[in-house]
């Protein structure tokens, strides 16, 4: 059994895997709230019974970067960004799911909603009504929300119960399937929008060297083909 | 393999970007013009595994699961709502709103369509109408004889003649604002049409519902900032250049892929 071609060919699809998030994370360099990704290979041992164990290697852990995006200044009145740690609330047919991208707008309706028209939730998970005839809406650090002075809502900042356990979803959200809970002082940030946290130094270099182990495993393949093809020649020759 | 693709979305992505920039520069002394900016979303995501899913006969659940993300799109190219620095013009038909309003004009096929610019002129007629000849709702008449027109704050237009002490109201000028002035439609000629993303549009007096009083002999100058739009011109250079390696990479991966025997 060529085990040794075997072994390296699951590194070279997980290799190929992980190109793939890398290519996703530098497409989304430019999305706001959009969180890195990364792939985490492990060790995958395989015994039949009465074999020696195989070791293979497989692309199988997620991990999300949660680190804070630099902030753009857009000035926006609906242009929102959560400083430290939470996420916005926005309701989707498939449920509520969490957010950092902040870019929202009132809809026809007065709700406040983000770029997908999906309604964004205040602290108790109730839509935000703005008033359409509201002078100037300004939004505290807290995310309390006031038009003309008077007090219309509250912008709600929320925490996954496990981070890890959260699920992307197109649209830069995030499905938590154990829940969400309120984050007591959350700082809101209104007129800026925080970038994606895709480090561009990083993904660039994590991609010459993913190419070059692939390109590596190939040649392992290769040279593998040669030490066979010798041996059979060698046989032949006898 | 998948990344190529996933590559070309997030070039396309940048190429609306620097698209977006240039009409904004192009646009940098349209009057009452405001800044475009492009805004982006991933793309969907292709479940390899499921965090949650249950991983062992014994019931034990995958802390992360592995979902490999397919690349970017355009979330919105959404208006930048921020009031344009105020010029001098000294023209009497010169009107700027300092606020969130538009001025409603009637368009030739008799639809209503929304604008900024408060560079009016005085048809053959007498209306006043903008630059392209379409009059502004309501319409107001100026005479003939009228010596100077003046117009202030909540709109109301006086004309002054040379017999007259007094002058004479000739009519006001009425805001229009939206619920959502962002999912307003752009047709050109510094003119916007109602959606029914942007909701109906509501009339108001200038100085009430927060839509703006105006000012005579001034016009809102565009709101680009120069210096923004060349940042972001940079930005989006290199991210299409960062993608533009990715598919470098991918394409060796696959020769190296097909040059195995």
């Amino acid at each position: 059994m060529d085990n040794s071609i075997y072994t390296s060919l699951t590194r070279q699809s997980g290799l190929n895997r992980e190109m793939t998030v890398i290519a996703n994370n530098i497409a989304n360099a430019a999305t706001t709230g959009y969180r890195a990704e990364g792939v985490t290979f492990t060790e995958f041992v395989h015994a039949e019974p009465g074999t020696r164990s195989l070791s293979m290697a497989k692309a199988n852990v997620q991990t999300t970067s949660m680190v804070q995006g630099a902030m753009t200044k857009t000035g926006g009145t609906f242009d929102f960004a959560v400083e430290g740690d939470g996420f916005f609330m926005v309701e989707t047919p498939n449920g509520e799911r969490l957010t950092r991208a902040g870019n929202f707008t009132p809809n026809a309706q007065g709700d406040l909603v983000n770029m997908d028209g999906h309604l964004v939730m205040d602290a108790g998970g109730a839509p935000i009504f703005i008033p359409p005839d509201a002078g100037t809406i300004d939004v505290g650090t807290d995310g309390t929300i006031s038009a003309d002075g008077q007090l219309v809502g509250q912008i709600g900042v929320f925490e996954p119960v496990d981070r890890n356990a959260l699920n992307r979803e197109s649209g830069v959200l995030f499905e938590s399937p154990e829940g969400a809970e309120i984050v007591e002082n959350p700082r809101v940030v209104q007129g800026f929008l925080e970038n994606s946290n895709v480090n561009p130094i990083d993904q660039i270099t994590r991609m010459i060297q993913v190419q070059r182990a692939y390109e590596m495993g190939q040649s392992f393949g290769e040279t593998e083909d040669n030490r066979i093809r010798e041996a059979l020649r060698a046989i032949k020759g006898q | 393999m998948q990344a190529l693709k996933i590559a070309a979305t997030g070039m396309s992505a940048q190429q609306l970007r620097v698209d977006t920039i240039s009409n904004n520069l192009a646009n940098m002394s349209t009057t009452g013009y405001n800044a475009r900016r492009a805004e982006f979303a991933d793309l969907h995501y292709q479940q390899v595994s499921r965090a949650g899913a249950v991983s062992s006969s014994d019931g034990s659940l995958l802390p992360t699961g592995v979902q490999v993300g397919l690349g970017v799109r355009a979330s919105a190219i959404s208006l930048h709502l921020e009031q344009g620095a105020l010029k001098e013009t000294g023209g009497d038909l010169d009107v700027a709103i300092e606020g969130k309003g538009y001025f409603e004009v009637e368009m030739p096929n008799g639809e209503p369509a929304y604008t900024r610019d408060g560079g009016f002129k005085r048809s053959a007629d007498g209306l006043i109408v903008t630059n392209d000849g379409f009059a502004v709702a309501p319409q107001i008449t100026i005479p003939d004889d009228a010596r100077s027109i003046s117009i202030n704050a909540s709109g109301e237009v006086y004309a002054y003649f040379d017999d007259a002490v007094e002058a004479e109201l000739l009519g006001q000028f009425t805001l229009v604002g939206f619920s959502n002035a962002k999912g307003l439609e752009a047709i050109g000629g510094n003119l916007f049409r109602e959606t029914e993303a942007s909701g109906n549009p509501f009339v108001a007096e200038p100085g009430e519902d927060g839509l703006g009083t105006l000012s005579q002999g001034y016009l809102e100058g565009s709101s680009v900032d120069s210096v923004r739009e060349i940042t972001e011109l940079i930005e989006a250079q290199r991210g299409y250049e960062m993608n533009a390696k990715v598919i470098t990479a991918v394409d060796q991966m696959l020769s190296a892929t097909t040059a195995v025997r």
